[in-house]
């Protein structure tokens, strides 16, 4: 089943260690992050966030990210890494 | 002066009209201002600062700037909410940053001991990580229209003076609690802009280090904006990522020296400047590209400016204004209010002004001269050189006004470093006070201003300290727990009022006689007035405190306050009511450099009498005389009794004193309202004399206040009338 994770509202150097932690708990299952309730997004977040697209890519595994915040998507878009969640996103 | 070093201390000397600024924006928003512009204003100012202060590099200065800049920028729009509270620590905000300010200015640049705290505050309020340093802002009123446009267009031709920025962080930048995301979100606001990721370094989430940096961009920037701007975004990253910035396309103008300068004394831009000069944060520029022009490398050949903008860039780049909240805020400060203030005045060395008025002071007595050498001459009033010269005379006069004008300021200068210290003594002594203010734009010479603040200091703190009663005492008398302390300033016949009163309980006059009486100040059996008693407080050595506090103690009294009003030649005095409050009086003198006085002799001697203490002039009769033993005498007026004092003998002249009969009486007034006769023997005349300092060519004389020089070219002391009938009155009680 889609294990979700719900991302915190302060993606802050801060919260880059705990997200890597709680994402490797959930490695090896499908993927949904929940972004809405992202008010901030920083570079060392973003990291994460891409190396876990590619970690699940390369595990062969859905992964998503869902319900953008506005602040979360124009993070994404100051930081060029829109691909990271397509601005119209699919819900699953 | 080194032109950096003139550059940097225009800084400051903005920087402190900022604060000005800040603080009374803060205050009158306390007061019930909604005006959005007040807090744009207030924004505005703490903005302007930070961008200075990142130009010298002044890294203290700029962290707490950011911090509070973004906390009102939060308030600004509208996220955190105007409280009381909110407001408060706003104001302790601006306190530390004038502190930091001036601790830039001397130098001394180093931790504040209240700053973290405050940051800690001030992140708390507006939602700021409290561990995250600094570059940390609200990312909620960055408008996603402008970005957006800019993302979904990415084949937009880069503009004429287009750069491309690469930059990667590395880990010590994030470690340094600096944010990739919000260097590039500063970078959007310098122009349009195309951010490309490269994410190839990033590892497998098993083998991250979330310390670390991977990723890196290349921005490609269009629009109005220059490298030293660019720069800027970077300057607190400096060394913790590799940057490069290239400039792609056409050049863009090149900078004009004057123009620059012009523009960070306040002045107009040229209008042929080319538009690298105005980038879209000029606020934060101004000083920063000067710098970097100061150093000749740095400096660009002039190159031609390009003609204008091609126009559709133009729109495009101005499109993100109105969406972007803050742009049009930062606009304005750059441009609006400084042009036209730019015509109103001119920074002037107060030493010129000082000369100026020096050499008026000159030109008076040299009128005088010549006066007193016309009438010498036997030249008749109505002959046509006695008529020139009255024209002269009025003419030196309207120059002299005109002169002491220049240096007269606003007393908003010292009160405005009131509210703070109000601020600090209440949260010491732990009453909530409110200070009000009335009159701060009464003028005064600088000169007095300059010397009002330690008096006003030691007597808002006193005020507060022994004034206001605690709390508790104040809600079992009826009164709100809130005190209230007055600062009024206004003019009264020639001369600057200022009272500084508190609701409290009034002076406890049993407890002052008593302290007085235990002091040896009094006699145990004395009678005195209510007056009296209330005036016993500014004897030297007397301090109603049981034990020195730390407030107002500082083994320093209400006496030092005199002393030092005096000393610009002022009075002082208290009305109190019990139960009621206090409030305490000062009356000074509008300027330092002259004084209407009453010509008068004593023993062969000319002396002055400053005229604002001489309430009338009489010739005393024998009946009217009477003598206390030894020499002390009183006189009779409209049937009551005041002391005569000789002024020959008060002052060493004669040893015996002059027949009362023979002199004339002038009937003075001293602080508190007390009045005595002093006794001259004869008055030569009025005129305005200037005041020549005596303690700063001789030495201080007890008895004079000061020395003028008179149109025959003698010198003539100026009397210290409190003093001498201070004294006077002290031998008085000897003798008695």
């Amino acid at each position: 089943m889609t294990h979700t994770v719900t991302l915190g509202d302060a993606l802050d150097m801060t919260a880059a260690a705990p997200l890597v932690k709680e994402l490797l708990g959930v490695r090896g299952q499908p993927l949904t992050l929940d972004a809405s309730s992202v008010r901030r997004l920083g570079g060392q977040c973003l990291q994460v966030l891409l190396s876990a697209q590619t970690t699940w890519a390369a595990d062969g595994q859905p992964f998503a990210i869902v319900e953008p915040s506005p602040e979360f998507t124009e993070g994404l878009a100051l930081m060029g890494a829109t691909d990271l969640c397509p601005i119209s996103p699919v819900q699953d | 002066m080194d032109p950096l070093a003139a550059i940097r201390e225009t800084f400051f000397q903005e920087c402190e009209e900022q604060l000005a600024e800040l603080e009374s924006g803060l205050l009158a928003m306390e007061g019930g201002d909604q005006d959005p512009e007040t807090i744009n204003a207030v924004f505005r100012a703490v903005h302007s600062i930070k961008g200075g202060a990142g130009a010298f590099q002044l890294e203290a200065l700029i962290r707490f700037a950011h911090v509070f800049e973004t906390a009102l920028d939060e308030m600004r729009s509208g996220r955190v909410p105007i409280t009381p509270d909110v407001l408060k620590t706003m104001l302790r905000a601006a306190d530390v940053l004038a502190d930091l300010v001036r601790a830039a200015h001397d130098g001394s640049e180093t931790e504040h001991p209240l700053a973290s705290g405050l940051v800690d505050e001030l992140k708390a309020m507006s939602g700021q990580a409290a561990d995250e340093d600094e570059a940390e802002e609200d990312w909620g009123d960055f408008e996603f229209q402008p970005m957006a446009a800019a993302v979904d267009m990415p084949e937009a031709p880069a503009g004429p003076a287009g750069f491309v920025v690469k930059f990667k962080p590395r880990g010590d930048l994030y470690a340094k609690a600096n944010e990739a995301a919000l260097l590039l979100r500063e970078l959007a606001r310098l122009g349009q802009t195309v951010v490309e990721l490269d994410a190839h370094e990033v590892p497998p989430l098993t083998e991250i280090d979330p310390e670390a940096a991977y990723l890196a961009w290349t921005i490609t920037i269009s629009g109005d904006t220059d490298e030293i701007a660019i720069r800027e975004v970077f300057e607190w990253v400096d060394g913790d990522c590799e940057l490069e910035i290239t400039k792609q396309g056409p050049a863009d103008g090149g900078f004009d020296m004057a123009s620059l300068l012009a523009r960070v004394q306040d002045e107009a831009p040229a209008e042929d400047e080319g538009p690298a000069v105005v980038p879209a944060n000029a606020g934060e520029v101004d000083v920063a590209s000067l710098i970097a022009n100061l150093s000749p490398a740095a400096a660009p050949e002039p190159e031609p400016a390009p003609a204008i903008a091609p126009p559709t860039l133009s729109v495009v780049a101005s499109a993100p204004a109105p969406a972007a909240p803050d742009a049009a805020p930062e606009a304005q400060a750059a441009g609006g209010p400084r042009k036209s203030e730019a015509g109103a005045t001119i920074r002037v060395d107060l030493d010129r002004v000082d000369r100026l008025i020096d050499l008026v002071g000159e030109l008076v007595i040299n009128q005088a001269v010549l006066a007193q050498r016309v009438m010498e001459a036997g030249l008749a009033r109505a002959s046509a050189v006695a008529m020139g010269l009255d024209e002269l005379e009025q003419l030196t006069r309207e120059i002299q006004d005109s002169v002491m004008a220049i240096r007269a300021q606003p007393v908003k200068s010292v009160f405005q470093r009131m509210p703070r210290l109000v601020r600090e003594v209440a949260a010491m002594t732990g009453k909530p006070v409110r200070l009000v203010t009335e009159g701060e734009g009464t003028e005064v010479d600088k000169t007095v201003i300059e010397r009002l603040a330690d008096p006003l200091t030691h007597m808002i703190r006193n005020a507060i300290d022994h004034g206001l009663e605690s709390p508790e005492k104040r809600a079992a008398a009826g009164k709100p727990a809130e005190g209230v302390v007055k600062l009024a300033a206004f003019h009264r016949s020639g001369r600057i009022v200022i009272e500084v009163s508190d609701d409290g309980g009034g002076i406890n006059r049993e407890r002052v006689k008593g302290i007085a009486i235990e002091k040896g100040l009094v006699a145990a059996e004395a009678t005195l007035s209510d007056e009296e008693i209330d005036n016993l407080i500014f004897m030297p050595g007397f301090s109603t405190a049981a034990e020195v506090s730390d407030i107002s103690g500082r083994g320093v009294g209400m006496d030092v306050v005199r002393r030092s009003i005096q000393a610009l030649g002022g009075r002082i005095n208290i009305v109190s009511k019990p139960g009621k409050g206090s409030t305490f009086t000062m009356s000074l003198p509008l300027t330092l450099a002259v004084l209407d006085g009453m010509v008068v002799s004593a023993h062969g001697q000319t002396l002055v009498a400053p005229i604002t203490a001489i309430v009338e002039t009489l010739q005393p009769k024998a009946e009217d005389v009477h003598s206390l033993g030894g020499h002390a005498r009183v006189i009779s007026i409209r049937g009551g009794f005041v002391p005569l004092i000789d002024v020959g003998m008060a002052l060493g002249y004669r040893r015996d004193p002059l027949e009362a009969t023979q002199g004339v009486a002038l009937l003075i007034e001293g602080e508190g309202g007390s009045r005595a006769a002093l006794l001259v023997d004869a008055i030569q005349g009025q005129r305005q004399v200037v005041i020549k300092s005596l303690e700063a060519n001789y030495r201080q004389v007890p008895g004079v206040a000061a020395a003028t020089i008179l149109g025959d070219g003698r010198v003539a002391l100026i009397l210290d009338i409190d003093t001498i009938v201070t004294v006077s009155r002290g031998d008085m009680r000897k003798a008695s």
